[in-house]
């Protein structure tokens, strides 16, 4: 009895150890893609260190990596930078929240109510729609910039959340991911729940959307980080400085300083601040990603 | 109530008004199970998903109970259809799956809960209700969709190929399960397959199809011994029926003989009499024999002395009870003969087949139709 599952015991353990066992190619590409992730992830573990380097830290020479004395001090220099004056910091991190979750929201729903129809619903002209779409990825940002503005502008929507919002929630990229998943879906899954008696709407809710997780969790990464990032709408649509954005007031912050030492500890306060949202937003959707990939078998 | 009407139903697409299907006449009976068969792309699942309403009708009528449904969206047809990849909703277990048509009717909590567990028993699939699609097998995935269909308790079901994605042998328990399910709730039931041997064991009746157009419809056992035209004859059956082509000639009053330059072969008086009347005496048909009604048994050929064909044992298939003997009885002219499977012969050597006349039918050569079709029992 003992030799017996001894038996099955190693042979289960040989089959177990095979797939383990990597060829020599397999090795050299395990070692170069460590070593390119510490590459990689190098400016992350700078930006975490200098955040919390107090100043006589920032500026040693040699400079170092590693924090040796974490302190908070950048953080409440930040703070302290915008104590006097009238718009406290905390107005322009709201901006930024608020706007930045309110893109995701609209440019994933836009997104896929925008491929929906075009992918499943084929209305005479959709291929013009979608093709039209598409040609809009060949313009620069730069080069709309000018009839963008006219736009906001004579929509009044100037000094408001629309003005950051309204630019940016047509995203022919999310569109065209959109279509991609959208056509992988059987036409017989929709025919199915239009017997079943819902309606086009309940459809696209209750089972386009959720199957399309990976999709939407893409496109919310892409429209994450294109509004938290961005100082453009700041920039041109906002002239009341209440209304402005968090990455606006740390551009201005620096831009200003030139090669200045003062408020160097801030500056790389805000980097982290700046930094942080996107790797957690990364980190949420990209789990999520992987899990609706694994099971994206829908025969 | 059940009933389906469909009245010079049509389907075309586009503008060189391409017919995919054309003058569909059917009357479906409360509680029958029709079957819809044909070759892919003869236009069966178009008609099934017009009965369906995902598909609009070019012209004509289709009426499900008493009531013209033309312009109905499918969820007011009271109907439930179950697709060929089972189209389960991957996000939602198989609870909510079987629940959804209801939910989207806004039934109270509990009577779902009541009509789902009760599909859930009566499919036996209740112990894998909080399952995703995604973990269950092919088998259990259609009785999942089986499940969603019989929940709703429609007038009518509309199965579009639901086995063909299951292997063989499941194949077989899920149709035998089919039919008990029908047995048991007696709801009228279309069922399309591209598989003669479903259509067959299946149905109640069979529509036969071929480019849009129907070629006959009638029961199993018609369709099998009496098909309206070659198309029908060919396609149904395993294996597929003899086809030999020849010249009638009369050789004294009121008889026929079959001639080919090889052999002649008698024809009954009977069947003699109707080519006659259909003025055929003289022309070239197509003789249709089925496998089991060619003998290689020594005994029939006393008794059927004007009916045999000299051929070569070929090769054989050994199907089991059953062995398909293919003897050359002319240039490449291989006839199939079910035997049994203790029969004598070897490959290559000799053997003398035997026809039995009065199970042989006869097809215009032009149109292919049977010309021994009794034509007063056509369409039900």
């Amino acid at each position: 009895m003992k030799t017996t599952s001894a038996i099955r015991f190693s042979g289960l353990w040989r089959r177990r150890a095979k797939p383990f066992r990597l060829t020599p190619t397999e090795k050299i590409s395990a070692v170069m893609l460590v070593l390119l992730s510490i590459f990689m992830l190098m400016p992350l573990v700078y930006i975490f260190n200098n955040a919390l380097k107090p100043y006589q830290e920032l500026f040693n020479y040699p400079p170092t990596i590693w924090v040796r004395n974490p302190s908070m001090q950048n953080f409440i220099e930040l703070w302290a930078i915008t104590k006097n004056s009238a718009i406290p910091m905390s107005r322009y991190i709201f901006n930024s929240v608020f706007v930045a979750v309110a893109t995701v929201v609209l440019v994933t729903g836009v997104s896929a109510m925008c491929a929906y129809p075009i992918s499943k619903h084929k209305f005479p002209g959709h291929r013009i729609v979608f093709g039209s779409i598409l040609v809009t990825l060949l313009f620069a940002p730069e080069t709309v910039a000018i009839p963008r503005y006219l736009v906001v502008s004579n929509l009044g929507v100037m000094d408001t959340y629309f003005g950051h919002l309204l630019p940016m929630v047509a995203v022919p990229v999310g569109v065209f991911l959109m279509k991609q998943f959208i056509d992988q879906l059987p036409d017989e899954l929709l025919d199915a729940a239009k017997i079943d008696g819902a309606k086009e709407f309940t459809i696209f809710l209750k089972i386009v959307i959720p199957i399309c997780m990976p999709a939407v969790a893409t496109i919310s990464i892409i429209a994450f980080q294109d509004a938290w990032g961005n100082t453009e709408t700041s920039t041109l649509f906002m002239q009341d400085e209440t209304m402005k954005t968090f990455p606006f007031f740390i551009s201005t912050l620096t831009s200003n300083m030139a090669n200045n030492v003062a408020r160097q500890g801030a500056a790389a306060a805000a980097a982290l601040i700046m930094f942080l949202p996107n790797l957690i937003i990364f980190l949420i959707f990209q789990s999520k990603v992987i899990t609706t990939m694994a099971h994206s078998g829908i025969k | 109530m059940g009933c389906i009407i469909l009245n010079h139903v049509e389907k075309r697409y586009g503008k060189d008004k391409l017919s995919a299907v054309q003058d569909f006449n059917l009357e479906i009976k409360d509680g029958e199970f029709l079957v819809m068969v044909g070759p892919s792309g003869c236009g069966k699942s178009t008609t099934l998903r017009m009965i369906a309403g995902l598909e609009n009708i070019s012209s004509g009528e289709i009426y499900i109970g008493d009531r013209l449904v033309n312009h109905l969206p499918s969820k007011d047809r009271d109907i439930a259809m179950v697709f060929q990849n089972y189209a389960l909703y991957p996000n939602m277990n198989v609870y909510e799956n079987i629940a959804f048509g209801l939910r989207m009717r806004k039934l109270p909590k509990h009577e779902i809960d009541m009509a789902v567990k009760k599909a859930a028993r009566t499919l036996e699939i209740e112990n894998f209700l909080e399952r995703k699609p995604r973990q269950l097998s092919g088998g259990q995935r259609q009785r999942v969709a089986l499940g969603r269909a019989i929940v709703r308790n429609p007038q009518v079901f509309l199965m579009d190929e639901p086995l063909s994605n299951l292997d063989a042998k499941l194949r077989v328990q899920m149709r035998t399960e089919i039919i008990k399910l029908h047995k048991q709730l007696g709801v009228t039931t279309v069922y399309v397959t591209h598989d003669q041997v479903e259509a067959m064991t299946m149905g109640n009746r069979i529509v036969v199809m071929k480019d849009g157009i129907v070629q006959q419809v009638d029961t199993p056992q018609r369709i099998y011994s009496s098909p309206k035209n070659m198309f029908v004859a060919g396609f149904m059956g395993a294996p597929p029926i003899n086809l030999v082509e020849g010249k009638l000639l009369e050789v004294s009053r009121g008889a026929l003989e079959f001639h080919t330059r090889k052999y002649s072969l008698a024809i009954p008086d009977s069947q003699s009499k109707k080519l006659i009347d259909k003025r055929k005496a003289g022309r070239s048909v197509m003789l249709g024999i089925r496998s089991e009604h060619v003998h290689l048994d020594p005994a029939m050929r006393e008794t059927n002395p004007h009916s045999q064909i000299p051929g070569i044992h070929k090769l054989s298939e050994f199907m089991g009870a059953d062995l398909y003997l293919y003897a050359e009885i002319g240039a490449s002219q291989l006839m199939t003969v079910r035997s049994n499977i203790d029969q004598g012969s070897r490959e290559n050597e000799k053997v003398i087949v035997t026809l039995d006349m009065r199970k042989a039918l006869f097809f215009d050569l032009d149109t292919g139709e049977n010309l021994l079709h009794d034509d007063d029992r056509m369409e039900g």
